[in-house]
């Protein structure tokens, strides 16, 4: 009996694993800088696991710039149309780069669990943001994505134009050998599986306060002071800053790098600490999160420290730390290389110090 | 009989049926060894006496009666002996693998059924609880379900984003490549940091609680 049993389960099994073809929709929005040449769907399927519906989305789109203008980044925002996993994931392209009328592909690989749902499941692919190279943004912004993609920009032009001046004044073999301790700091970065939950636990056990050391930026329009987070185990809880806008203008956003370090000595970025608080000139305020930061490997929490890696200002516009000011080697070493170094590092490292001065005459 | 040759060798050696080299062995050990040549002799005439009484046997006798009745008392025989001798198990040597068999079979249909109906964020809080009670590490069940209450988890790593909310997860990877980097957002996101080798395109992933 257990031998006839076993085929039949095993066809079951295999009946219930073939996936059928998902329903997909892109909306790119009315009058989009960007048009849908073609969409692969074709690797993307729907597998029902008992009470759970597995979406696997592997979808590549070929798109154009239909604008007058350079696209400098992309931001797609990806979702299953009942809405019922209740969560959004992005796929963001920050070093882009597509010259008006120029074509160019996004790729997508997104894996779905969620309970079934009554009808056929479906996922959205939805343009969440497209950023010019004169910082003009278009979109709807579901997810904040302009604050992100304008920092992102900002760190381009910061590095490119040092890059490009290191050329220009040092010549090539500088440049190949800022490439090369770029790429040995990249190697060097530590850095650990992070899992945030927001809320705080009501029974974990006895924890601890530790404060964080501010790794002060002077030319920062915000001073930080007092920052505070319970640690318990291997959780780290309720980060809590005192912050000060030194600046002549209104804030209304600021983020914090939040650093780890272990009692093994290693230092990492754990996470970031955005707030939303709106500081006159010469105002103070506080910005506090409830939320639990949990490390996938054992990790005893020395010390910690936090520095202000961006500021927005009520008119908009942001403020980035400069390459100098990152320099201080405290920094150097944790802080991670901006979407646009990692560009150009990988463009150096792949085809050599020619293609990487071509690309910089680029723009 | 230590230092002798084996009397069943002596045996085959008497009546020519050894093969050649060991033939050879036993005829050289043989005419060294007096008890043995004499042991030769023994079974060399007692071969002779036996082929004569061969010889006298009546031309007439029914060899295949004989035979046939001959081999009806040794099945008698055998029936009656195992009628009498104590039962032993049947079999065991070859039939081991059923309930080997039965058993990978009840461990697959298990295995199948909670992969089919068990959401997989709960088989690893089952895993992480196991682990726990396993390493003696603190918390235990207790402090999962405390962290699973507090509500949607985001995390980033080296295998890509992922969200766990009610049963269901959102994950994000890049196929065929590995994140330079990762990290989370205290308001509620995961992100991971992608390079093409080949393009050096940056692509970053994101998942939301909300």
């Amino acid at each position: 009996m257990t031998s006839k049993a076993i085929p039949i389960f095993v066809a079951v099994l295999a009946w219930s694993a073939t996936g059928q073809s998902l329903n997909h929709k892109i909306d790119l929005g009315k009058d989009s800088p960007v048009g849908l040449l073609s969409e692969d769907f074709g690797n993307s399927n729907v597998i029902a696991r008992g009470g759970a519906s597995q979406i696997e989305v592997n979808a590549s789109l070929s798109l154009r710039n239909s604008s007058q203008k350079r696209i400098r980044s992309m931001t797609l925002m990806v979702y299953a149309q009942d809405g019922a996993a209740g969560g959004k994931g992005s796929v963001a392209v920050p070093t882009l780069d597509a010259a008006p009328g120029e074509t160019f592909s996004i790729g997508i690989k997104t894996l779905l669990v969620r309970p079934v749902a009554s009808g056929n499941p479906a996922v959205e692919v939805k343009l969440d943001g497209i950023l010019f190279d004169d910082l003009s943004f278009y979109g709807p912004d579901t997810l904040h994505s302009q604050r992100t993609m304008t920092v992102w920009e900002l760190e381009a032009q910061r590095d490119r134009k040092y890059f490009k001046s290191l050329l220009e004044t040092a010549g090539a073999e500088a440049l190949r050998k800022e490439m090369l301790a770029s790429l040995a700091r990249q190697g060097d970065r530590s850095s650990m599986g992070v899992q945030m939950v927001r809320g705080r636990a009501t029974n974990v056990e006895t924890d601890r306060e530790l404060q964080f050391a501010s790794l002060d930026i002077p030319e920062s329009p915000i001073e930080l002071s007092n920052g505070l987070a319970r640690i318990a185990g291997n959780e780290a809880r309720g980060p809590r800053f005192d912050v000060r806008n030194r600046s002549g203008r209104a804030v209304q956003h600021l983020e914090i790098g939040w650093l780890v370090k272990g009692q093994q000595g290693r230092e990492f970025q754990a996470a970031s600490v955005p707030g939303d608080v709106k500081l006159a000139p010469n105002q103070s305020g506080q910005v506090t999160q409830d939320a639990t930061l949990r490390f996938d490997r054992p990790l005893t929490i020395e010390s910690m420290s936090a520095f202000v890696s961006s500021v927005e200002f009520a008119d908009g516009s942001q403020w980035i730390p400069s390459r100098s000011a990152l320099d201080q080697p405290r920094l150097r070493q944790v802080v991670a290389p901006s979407p646009e170094e990692q560009h150009l590092t990988q463009i150096y490292n792949r085809k050599g110090l020619q293609a990487l001065i071509d690309e910089l005459k680029k723009f | 009989m230590m230092g002798h040759t084996a009397e069943t060798e002596l045996a085959l050696y008497a009546s020519g049926d050894l093969p050649v080299w060991r033939r050879l062995v036993a005829g050289w050990h043989v005419r060294g060894c007096g008890e043995c040549r004499e042991l030769v002799e023994t079974f060399r005439t007692d071969r002779a006496r036996l082929q004569r009484s061969a010889d006298r046997l009546p031309e007439d006798i029914g060899w295949d009666q004989l035979s046939a009745e001959m081999t009806a008392n040794i099945r008698v025989g055998l029936a009656a002996g195992e009628c009498v001798a104590p039962r032993a198990p049947k079999g065991v040597a070859l039939t081991w693998w059923r309930p080997v068999a039965a058993a990978a079979g009840v461990l697959l249909l298990i295995g199948g059924a909670w992969w089919l109906n068990i959401p997989s964020s709960d088989t690893e809080t089952i895993g992480r609880a196991l682990h726990n009670l396993a390493t003696g590490e603190r918390g235990g069940l207790s402090q999962i379900a405390a962290q699973e209450e507090r509500g949607p988890m985001v995390g980033a790593s080296a295998s890509g984003v992922k969200l766990v909310e009610n049963g269901g997860s959102l994950g994000i990877q890049q196929s065929g490549l590995q994140p330079v980097m990762y990290s989370v957002s205290t308001q509620g996101s995961a992100s991971t940091r992608w390079v093409d080798q080949d393009t050096a395109q940056v692509t970053i992933t994101t998942v939301y609680d909300q």
